[in-house]
């Protein structure tokens, strides 16, 4: 595809999403970054250009035009922030794919804040109802964009959602980062998937992983 | 986002609130900057791309990588490469937006579901496939049966607001002419006067 895809990424500065942004800008992508602090996100911006002066990348200081501009928005905020966000790109995301790459981790990491019969993903899309929500990216961690090949293993990184087309453009966009994509089914799957990130952090302290760890399926 | 794509839909067809509060769910608000691409060739064109405020223009590359434009959109116009939209095909055109656009999208899945679900979506489709085919009729007879002056006035008159707005080169590729050619035929007819 030569076509250039505009993603907006909501909360370019934070570990995931700047981490997103920066293995995003080496694809045919062109970034519209948004964040809380402006200054933030153009040191961020020039540091993508100073590694590789042809990406497309751009401070924006609003999140409704990033998201009105954007085919795709990624919301890399924590959980408790989507509600706000979610309420001023409504209207802009309509029909859009929005990804939900959060974790709604309770204040120990021991689990998750949502019920059981609910997920982030699940809870986003109520409040996108016309939006195409897709979970993404929830089960990897910041420092695996640098190093999304971990022991000579390729990382592999779950996608949920319930739109064909939608699920196929986030798979090729988490192959753009590096990462291996599998769909592993409907929305609802993000409750795994949410709570397989909950025990990947857990064997992380345990076992001091450093923060460079994922999930690999291994099949014949 | 959506006041002119819904003022040139009543003008087709009335819609109470509540059948435009139905369509609004199916669209696509998108900025698009000038010089952008809606699409280009090689790929699928996935949406139907309605202007709202704006201007964008389609083309084709020749053998020797030029340009020659087979149509253009302005605010209320409706563009997109319907083979490619239609048979979910590769493009042949290329669509960039001349300045900086607010455009309405429908992909291919919201256009066939508001076609089965909304009897007023399809007489509006109807509609504006006859529009576009008759441009076209007219378009294609001028082109192929009027001397120059002839065809660039009736031009003109068929598209006023256009040729004020876009750049004479353009017109000319429009025209299937060179810039130098619609240069001696604009002179050509100032001198009649």
């Amino acid at each position: 595809m030569s076509t250039k895809q505009t993603i907006a990424i909501i909360g370019a500065t934070g570990n995931m999403g700047s981490g997103i942004a920066k293995s995003l800008s080496k694809s045919n992508n062109r970034l519209l970054l948004f964040a809380q602090h402006l200054d933030k996100v153009q040191t961020l911006v020039e540091e993508i250009k100073k590694g590789n002066p042809a990406a497309e990348a751009e401070a924006i200081a609003c999140p409704t035009n990033a998201s009105w501009e954007a085919d795709i928005i990624i919301l890399a905020v924590p959980y408790a922030a989507e509600k706000e966000l979610a309420d001023k790109i409504k209207d802009v995301a309509n029909q859009k794919i929005v990804i939900s790459i959060s974790n709604p981790l309770n204040e120990t990491y021991s689990g998750l804040t949502t019920s059981p019969d609910t997920s982030a993903a699940e809870e986003l899309q109520k409040l996108l109802p016309n939006s195409k929500v897709i979970k993404a990216f929830n089960t990897v961690f910041a420092a695996d964009f640098a190093t999304p090949v971990i022991g000579g293993q390729q990382a592999d990184a779950f996608i949920a959602g319930s739109d064909a087309a939608a699920l196929q453009t986030v798979s090729e966009v988490v192959q753009q980062a590096g990462f291996n994509p599998i769909v592993a089914g409907e929305l609802t799957v993000s409750r795994t998937l949410e709570n397989m990130t909950v025990l990947l952090i857990q064997l992380t302290m345990k076992y001091n992983y450093n923060w460079v760890a994922g999930w690999k399926v291994l099949h014949n | 986002m959506y006041d002119l794509f819904f003022q040139k839909f009543n003008e087709k067809i009335a819609l109470t609130a509540e059948e435009e509060a139905l369509v609004k769910q199916y669209l696509t608000p998108k900025k698009l900057r000038r010089k952008q691409y809606l699409v280009q060739e090689g790929d699928v064109c996935k949406n139907i791309c309605f202007v709202e405020k704006g201007a964008l223009r389609a083309y084709v590359l020749d053998e020797t990588g030029d340009e020659h434009i087979t149509a253009f959109a302005l605010e209320g116009w409706t563009l997109g490469d319907l083979s490619s939209f239609i048979k979910a095909e590769p493009a042949t055109w290329n669509i960039d937006a001349l300045e900086d656009c607010e455009l309405v999208l429908i992909s291919k899945q919201a256009y066939d579901e508001l076609l089965q679900i909304m009897p007023k979506y399809e007489t509006y489709i109807r509609l504006l496939m006859t529009d576009a085919y008759m441009a076209l009729q007219r378009r294609t007879t001028y082109m192929i049966s009027l001397p120059l002056e002839e065809r660039y006035l009736a031009f003109t008159q068929m598209y006023p607001t256009l040729f004020q707005r876009v750049p004479q080169h353009m017109i000319a590729s429009f025209m299937g002419l060179s810039a130098e050619t619609l240069s001696r035929v604009r002179n050509r007819i100032s001198n009649r006067k």
